[in-house]
Protein backbone atom coordinates (compact mmCIF):
# COMPACT_ATOMS: atom_id res chain seq x y z
CA UNK A 1 0.00 0.00 0.00
CA UNK A 2 1.31 3.60 -0.29
CA UNK A 3 0.89 6.74 1.48
CA UNK A 4 -1.89 8.81 0.64
CA UNK A 5 -0.68 12.08 2.33
CA UNK A 6 2.49 13.31 2.92
CA UNK A 7 3.18 15.74 5.74
CA UNK A 8 -0.13 16.31 5.79
CA UNK A 9 -0.63 16.89 1.92
CA UNK A 10 -2.70 14.96 0.14
CA UNK A 11 -0.12 12.61 -2.15
CA UNK A 12 -1.82 13.71 -5.62
CA UNK A 13 -1.36 17.26 -5.47
CA UNK A 14 2.18 16.89 -4.87
CA UNK A 15 4.20 16.98 -8.45
CA UNK A 16 6.84 13.82 -7.42
CA UNK A 17 7.63 11.39 -9.34
CA UNK A 18 10.23 9.99 -12.13
CA UNK A 19 10.50 11.51 -15.59
CA UNK A 20 11.65 8.92 -18.40
CA UNK A 21 13.74 10.19 -20.72
CA UNK A 22 13.32 7.76 -23.44
CA UNK A 23 16.19 8.66 -25.67
CA UNK A 24 18.11 8.13 -22.75
CA UNK A 25 16.50 4.56 -21.34
CA UNK A 26 17.86 1.05 -22.55
CA UNK A 27 15.04 -0.55 -21.21
CA UNK A 28 17.32 -2.70 -18.68
CA UNK A 29 14.42 -2.54 -16.26
CA UNK A 30 16.87 -2.02 -13.04
CA UNK A 31 14.41 0.55 -11.89
CA UNK A 32 11.31 -1.58 -11.87
CA UNK A 33 13.41 -4.18 -10.18
CA UNK A 34 13.95 -1.85 -7.50
CA UNK A 35 10.98 0.18 -6.54
CA UNK A 36 9.03 -1.44 -4.25
CA UNK A 37 5.91 1.03 -4.93
CA UNK A 38 4.84 0.18 -8.36
CA UNK A 39 5.74 3.31 -9.60
CA UNK A 40 6.68 1.77 -13.02
CA UNK A 41 4.88 -0.49 -15.28
CA UNK A 42 6.80 -2.64 -17.84
CA UNK A 43 4.78 -2.93 -21.26
CA UNK A 44 5.89 -5.41 -23.17
CA UNK A 45 4.05 -4.65 -26.86
CA UNK A 46 4.51 -0.89 -26.55
CA UNK A 47 7.16 1.28 -28.48
CA UNK A 48 7.60 3.00 -24.83
CA UNK A 49 8.37 -0.61 -22.86
CA UNK A 50 8.44 1.07 -19.37
CA UNK A 51 6.12 3.85 -18.35
CA UNK A 52 5.19 5.75 -14.85
CA UNK A 53 2.01 4.08 -13.95
CA UNK A 54 1.66 5.72 -10.64
CA UNK A 55 3.55 8.35 -10.19
CA UNK A 56 1.69 9.04 -6.87
CA UNK A 57 2.98 6.27 -5.31
CA UNK A 58 6.11 7.66 -5.72
CA UNK A 59 7.47 8.33 -1.87
CA UNK A 60 8.21 12.44 -2.45
CA UNK A 61 11.64 13.40 -2.40
CA UNK A 62 13.06 9.76 -2.89
CA UNK A 63 15.32 9.59 -6.08
CA UNK A 64 17.11 6.08 -5.23
CA UNK A 65 15.75 4.41 -8.45
CA UNK A 66 17.63 7.22 -10.29
CA UNK A 67 20.49 5.90 -8.63
CA UNK A 68 20.29 2.60 -10.14
CA UNK A 69 19.93 3.73 -13.91
CA UNK A 70 22.98 3.47 -15.71
CA UNK A 71 22.34 5.57 -18.65
CA UNK A 72 20.83 8.36 -16.40
CA UNK A 73 17.54 8.39 -18.05
CA UNK A 74 15.82 9.53 -14.95
CA UNK A 75 15.02 13.11 -13.41
CA UNK A 76 12.98 14.61 -10.51
CA UNK A 77 11.33 17.56 -9.39
CA UNK A 78 13.27 20.29 -7.94
CA UNK A 79 13.51 19.87 -4.50
CA UNK A 80 13.74 23.02 -2.96
CA UNK A 81 10.58 24.22 -5.02
CA UNK A 82 8.45 20.96 -3.57
CA UNK A 83 9.46 22.03 -0.50
CA UNK A 84 7.68 25.61 -0.96
CA UNK A 85 4.70 24.12 -2.42
CA UNK A 86 4.51 21.97 0.37
CA UNK A 87 4.70 24.57 3.08
CA UNK A 88 2.22 26.43 1.13
CA UNK A 89 -0.31 23.72 0.54
CA UNK A 90 -0.07 22.82 4.23
CA UNK A 91 -0.49 26.56 4.86
CA UNK A 92 -3.87 27.10 2.71
CA UNK A 93 -5.19 23.91 3.97
CA UNK A 94 -4.64 25.27 7.75
CA UNK A 95 -6.84 28.56 7.03
CA UNK A 96 -9.61 26.62 5.34
CA UNK A 97 -9.59 24.38 8.46
CA UNK B 1 53.27 7.18 -1.11
CA UNK B 2 50.03 5.72 -1.33
CA UNK B 3 48.68 2.55 -0.07
CA UNK B 4 48.67 -0.03 -2.57
CA UNK B 5 44.68 -1.76 -2.93
CA UNK B 6 43.09 -4.44 -4.34
CA UNK B 7 40.80 -2.77 -7.57
CA UNK B 8 37.60 -4.04 -9.00
CA UNK B 9 36.63 -1.89 -11.66
CA UNK B 10 33.30 -2.88 -13.28
CA UNK B 11 35.19 -3.06 -17.29
CA UNK B 12 31.63 -2.80 -18.97
CA UNK B 13 32.90 -3.38 -22.59
CA UNK B 14 29.98 -1.87 -23.83
CA UNK B 15 29.92 1.70 -22.16
CA UNK B 16 32.74 4.29 -22.45
CA UNK B 17 32.10 4.93 -18.89
CA UNK B 18 33.19 0.70 -18.09
CA UNK B 19 36.27 1.11 -20.40
CA UNK B 20 37.28 4.36 -18.79
CA UNK B 21 36.82 2.55 -15.39
CA UNK B 22 39.78 0.30 -16.82
CA UNK B 23 41.84 3.08 -17.45
CA UNK B 24 41.73 4.54 -14.17
CA UNK B 25 42.39 1.40 -12.63
CA UNK B 26 45.31 0.67 -14.58
CA UNK B 27 46.51 4.13 -13.99
CA UNK B 28 45.78 4.06 -9.95
CA UNK B 29 47.79 0.47 -10.55
CA UNK B 30 51.03 1.49 -11.76
CA UNK B 31 51.24 4.54 -9.57
CA UNK B 32 51.26 2.37 -6.25
CA UNK B 33 51.70 -0.94 -6.76
CA UNK B 34 47.71 -1.60 -6.59
CA UNK B 35 46.93 -5.04 -7.96
CA UNK B 36 43.93 -5.47 -10.51
CA UNK B 37 40.98 -8.02 -10.03
CA UNK B 38 38.80 -8.77 -13.50
CA UNK B 39 35.23 -9.08 -12.44
CA UNK B 40 34.27 -11.32 -14.91
CA UNK B 41 36.61 -13.98 -13.81
CA UNK B 42 36.42 -13.22 -10.24
CA UNK B 43 32.90 -14.21 -10.63
CA UNK B 44 33.78 -17.57 -12.65
CA UNK B 45 36.56 -18.82 -10.39
CA UNK B 46 36.96 -16.42 -6.94
CA UNK B 47 39.89 -18.85 -5.47
CA UNK B 48 42.26 -16.68 -7.96
CA UNK B 49 41.33 -13.65 -6.04
CA UNK B 50 40.46 -14.18 -2.64
CA UNK B 51 43.74 -14.38 -0.63
CA UNK B 52 44.49 -10.59 -2.84
CA UNK B 53 40.82 -9.27 -1.78
CA UNK B 54 41.53 -10.64 1.97
CA UNK B 55 45.00 -8.83 2.39
CA UNK B 56 44.83 -5.34 0.59
CA UNK B 57 42.10 -2.46 1.06
CA UNK B 58 39.50 -2.52 -1.93
CA UNK B 59 39.16 0.62 -4.57
CA UNK B 60 35.50 -0.19 -6.25
CA UNK B 61 35.30 1.73 -9.83
CA UNK B 62 32.16 1.64 -10.93
CA UNK B 63 30.76 3.23 -14.89
CA UNK B 64 27.38 3.66 -14.15
CA UNK B 65 24.79 3.72 -11.64
CA UNK B 66 23.61 -0.37 -12.01
CA UNK B 67 27.36 -0.44 -10.01
CA UNK B 68 28.26 -4.04 -11.13
CA UNK B 69 31.23 -3.68 -9.34
CA UNK B 70 30.28 -2.31 -6.23
CA UNK B 71 27.36 -5.59 -6.24
CA UNK B 72 30.06 -8.07 -6.85
CA UNK B 73 32.06 -6.74 -3.96
CA UNK B 74 28.66 -7.14 -1.56
CA UNK B 75 28.00 -10.57 -2.80
CA UNK B 76 31.17 -11.72 -2.40
CA UNK B 77 30.95 -9.96 0.95
CA UNK B 78 33.90 -7.56 0.62
CA UNK B 79 34.50 -4.34 2.59
CA UNK B 80 34.85 -1.48 0.70
CA UNK B 81 38.06 1.10 1.36
CA UNK B 82 37.24 3.83 -1.64
CA UNK B 83 35.12 3.95 -4.55
CA UNK B 84 34.67 5.94 -8.07
CA UNK B 85 31.92 6.19 -9.95
CA UNK B 86 32.13 7.30 -13.48
CA UNK B 87 28.89 8.57 -13.93
CA UNK B 88 28.90 10.56 -10.99
CA UNK B 89 32.02 12.53 -10.95
CA UNK B 90 31.32 13.40 -14.96
CA UNK B 91 27.93 15.04 -13.51
CA UNK B 92 29.72 16.34 -10.92
CA UNK B 93 32.60 18.18 -13.13
CA UNK B 94 30.37 18.79 -15.88
CA UNK B 95 32.98 16.70 -18.52
CA UNK B 96 30.50 14.54 -20.75
CA UNK B 97 31.16 10.72 -21.66
CA UNK B 98 30.92 10.30 -25.49
CA UNK B 99 28.46 7.57 -26.94
CA UNK B 100 31.01 6.09 -28.90
CA UNK B 101 33.20 3.06 -27.31
CA UNK B 102 36.83 4.48 -27.35
CA UNK B 103 38.55 7.08 -25.10
CA UNK B 104 38.55 10.57 -26.95
CA UNK B 105 39.92 13.79 -25.70
CA UNK B 106 37.02 14.29 -22.71
CA UNK B 107 37.64 11.06 -21.15
CA UNK B 108 40.89 11.39 -21.02
CA UNK B 109 40.62 14.51 -19.43
CA UNK B 110 38.25 13.22 -16.87
CA UNK B 111 40.44 10.18 -16.19
CA UNK B 112 43.34 12.50 -15.54
CA UNK B 113 41.42 14.65 -13.39
CA UNK B 114 40.00 11.21 -11.58
CA UNK B 115 43.44 9.82 -10.91
CA UNK B 116 44.76 12.81 -9.91
CA UNK B 117 41.88 13.85 -7.06
CA UNK B 118 41.96 10.39 -5.82
CA UNK B 119 45.27 10.89 -4.77
CA UNK B 120 44.54 14.02 -3.32
CA UNK B 121 41.82 12.52 -1.45
CA UNK B 122 44.47 9.81 -0.41
CA UNK B 123 46.82 12.41 1.22
CA UNK B 124 44.14 14.33 2.89
CA UNK B 125 42.95 11.46 4.24
CA UNK B 126 46.53 10.57 5.51
CA UNK B 127 46.39 13.81 7.07
CA UNK B 128 45.50 13.81 10.78
CA UNK B 129 41.90 15.06 11.12
CA UNK B 130 40.69 17.20 13.68
CA UNK B 131 37.52 15.84 15.43
CA UNK B 132 35.36 19.27 15.07
CA UNK B 133 31.81 17.50 15.88
CA UNK B 134 30.10 19.16 18.47
CA UNK B 135 26.63 18.02 19.22
CA UNK B 136 26.91 16.42 22.68
CA UNK B 137 24.38 14.25 22.85
CA UNK B 138 22.96 12.05 26.04
CA UNK B 139 25.10 9.13 27.37
CA UNK B 140 21.78 7.40 27.40
CA UNK B 141 19.06 7.36 24.90
CA UNK B 142 15.68 6.14 25.85
CA UNK B 143 14.02 3.81 23.07
CA UNK B 144 10.91 3.39 21.95
CA UNK B 145 11.25 -0.53 20.42
CA UNK B 146 8.69 -1.68 17.67
CA UNK B 147 9.65 -5.68 15.92
CA UNK B 148 8.46 -7.40 13.44
CA UNK B 149 10.14 -11.26 12.93
CA UNK B 150 13.62 -10.97 13.21
CA UNK B 151 13.79 -7.03 12.54
CA UNK B 152 14.09 -4.76 15.38
CA UNK B 153 13.17 -0.96 15.30
CA UNK B 154 13.77 1.62 17.41
CA UNK B 155 13.10 4.68 18.21
CA UNK B 156 14.65 7.35 20.20
CA UNK B 157 11.81 9.47 22.92
CA UNK B 158 13.88 12.12 23.95
CA UNK B 159 12.23 15.46 22.72
CA UNK B 160 15.53 16.84 21.03
CA UNK B 161 14.84 14.36 18.22
CA UNK B 162 12.67 15.36 14.99
CA UNK B 163 12.17 13.27 12.09
CA UNK B 164 11.03 13.24 8.72
CA UNK B 165 8.54 11.32 6.81
CA UNK B 166 11.77 9.93 4.99
CA UNK B 167 12.61 8.28 7.72
CA UNK B 168 15.99 10.44 8.93
CA UNK B 169 16.54 12.60 12.05
CA UNK B 170 17.60 15.18 13.23
CA UNK B 171 18.85 16.18 17.25
CA UNK B 172 18.73 19.39 17.88
CA UNK B 173 20.98 21.52 20.45
CA UNK B 174 20.49 25.57 20.17
CA UNK B 175 21.53 26.36 16.46
CA UNK B 176 23.38 23.05 16.03
CA UNK B 177 22.35 19.78 14.69
CA UNK B 178 23.64 16.03 14.62
CA UNK B 179 21.55 13.99 11.48
CA UNK B 180 21.09 10.23 11.07
CA UNK B 181 18.91 7.68 9.38
CA UNK B 182 16.40 5.94 11.51
CA UNK B 183 16.53 1.86 11.83
CA UNK B 184 13.95 1.54 8.91
CA UNK B 185 16.33 3.09 7.13
CA UNK B 186 19.13 0.81 8.13
CA UNK B 187 17.19 -2.21 8.19
CA UNK B 188 15.69 -1.91 4.56
CA UNK B 189 18.59 -1.89 3.15
CA UNK B 190 20.71 -4.74 5.27
CA UNK B 191 24.71 -4.31 5.39
CA UNK B 192 25.93 -0.89 4.71
CA UNK B 193 28.82 -1.41 2.87
CA UNK B 194 30.19 1.78 2.09
CA UNK B 195 29.37 5.92 3.46
CA UNK B 196 29.55 8.76 1.06
CA UNK B 197 29.42 11.77 3.14
CA UNK B 198 28.64 15.64 2.11
CA UNK B 199 31.04 18.04 1.96
CA UNK B 200 32.17 19.85 5.09
CA UNK B 201 31.30 23.62 4.24
CA UNK B 202 28.72 22.53 2.07
CA UNK B 203 25.22 24.63 2.63
CA UNK B 204 22.18 22.18 2.21
CA UNK B 205 18.58 23.23 1.78
CA UNK B 206 16.17 21.13 3.72
CA UNK B 207 15.44 17.54 1.78
CA UNK B 208 18.46 18.08 0.13
CA UNK B 209 21.10 15.63 -0.35
CA UNK B 210 23.53 14.78 2.88
CA UNK B 211 25.62 12.25 1.33
CA UNK B 212 24.73 8.75 0.98
CA UNK B 213 24.95 5.45 1.92
CA UNK B 214 25.33 2.21 0.31
CA UNK B 215 24.21 -1.69 0.52
CA UNK B 216 23.95 -4.18 -1.65
CA UNK B 217 20.52 -3.80 -2.55
CA UNK B 218 20.86 0.10 -3.12
CA UNK B 219 22.05 3.13 -2.65
CA UNK B 220 20.11 5.75 -0.24
CA UNK B 221 20.55 9.49 -0.80
CA UNK B 222 20.73 11.01 3.36
CA UNK B 223 17.64 13.59 3.01
CA UNK B 224 18.02 16.51 5.33
CA UNK B 225 15.82 16.98 7.36
CA UNK B 226 16.86 20.63 8.12
CA UNK B 227 18.61 23.29 5.96
CA UNK B 228 21.95 24.38 7.33
CA UNK B 229 25.98 24.24 6.88
CA UNK B 230 27.88 21.18 7.20
CA UNK B 231 30.29 21.77 10.01
CA UNK B 232 31.60 17.89 10.97
CA UNK B 233 30.88 14.19 8.87
CA UNK B 234 31.07 10.82 11.19
CA UNK B 235 34.79 10.06 9.68
CA UNK B 236 34.44 6.57 11.77
CA UNK B 237 31.90 5.72 9.10
CA UNK B 238 34.39 5.91 6.04
CA UNK B 239 36.23 2.55 7.90
CA UNK B 240 33.29 1.24 9.71
CA UNK B 241 29.95 2.29 7.78
CA UNK B 242 28.57 -0.95 9.61
CA UNK B 243 28.23 1.92 12.56
CA UNK B 244 24.78 2.83 11.07
CA UNK B 245 23.65 -0.91 11.30
CA UNK B 246 24.58 -1.52 14.87
CA UNK B 247 23.02 2.01 16.14
CA UNK B 248 22.05 4.59 13.52
CA UNK B 249 21.66 6.77 16.39
CA UNK B 250 24.62 6.75 18.33
CA UNK B 251 27.93 5.78 16.90
CA UNK B 252 26.11 5.89 13.23
CA UNK B 253 25.47 8.99 13.23
CA UNK B 254 26.11 10.88 9.60
CA UNK B 255 26.72 14.77 10.31
CA UNK B 256 26.49 17.55 11.88
CA UNK B 257 25.31 21.28 11.11
CA UNK B 258 25.13 25.22 11.77
CA UNK B 259 21.30 25.71 11.15
CA UNK B 260 19.91 28.42 9.46
CA UNK B 261 16.33 28.22 9.35
CA UNK B 262 15.09 25.75 12.46
CA UNK B 263 12.12 27.79 12.53
CA UNK B 264 10.85 27.69 9.36
CA UNK B 265 11.82 23.57 8.94
CA UNK B 266 10.31 22.47 12.31
CA UNK B 267 6.73 22.91 10.21
CA UNK B 268 7.73 20.02 8.07
CA UNK B 269 9.31 17.76 11.29
CA UNK B 270 7.56 15.67 13.65
CA UNK B 271 8.20 14.15 17.06
CA UNK B 272 8.19 10.64 18.11
CA UNK B 273 4.52 10.62 18.84
CA UNK B 274 3.75 11.64 15.41
CA UNK B 275 6.40 9.65 13.90
CA UNK B 276 6.40 6.27 15.50
CA UNK B 277 2.91 5.97 14.46
CA UNK B 278 4.13 6.05 10.63
CA UNK B 279 7.11 3.94 11.47
CA UNK B 280 4.80 1.13 13.32
CA UNK B 281 2.71 1.47 9.64
CA UNK B 282 5.62 1.75 7.41
CA UNK B 283 7.59 -1.63 9.69
CA UNK B 284 3.89 -3.36 9.30
CA UNK B 285 4.11 -3.50 5.56
CA UNK B 286 7.80 -3.94 5.62
CA UNK B 287 9.25 -6.59 3.54
CA UNK B 288 13.18 -7.97 3.22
Amino acid sequence: MSETTFMGVPREKINWAPVIDYDKCNYCMECVKFCPHQVYEVRENDEKRLIIKNPNNCVVFCRACGKTCGPDALSFPNKSETTKYIKEIRKEMESSD
Amino acid sequence: MTKSYAILSCNGLDKLAGSLTREIALQIAEQTGSEIICPTFYRVADARYNKLAAEKPLLVIDGCGTRCAGKLAAEKELKIAAKINIAEESKKHNIEIGSGLRLGENELQLCKLLVDNFFKEELSKEASLEKTDQVSMPAEIDYEIYKKDKFVFRLPKEAAFYFTENDCWVYVVGNKARIGVTDFVQQSLSDIMFFTPPDIGSEIEQFGEAGNIESGKAVFEIICPVSGVITAVNEDLLDYPEYINENPYEKGWIAELQLTDFEGDKELLMQFDEYIEIMKRKVDEFHV
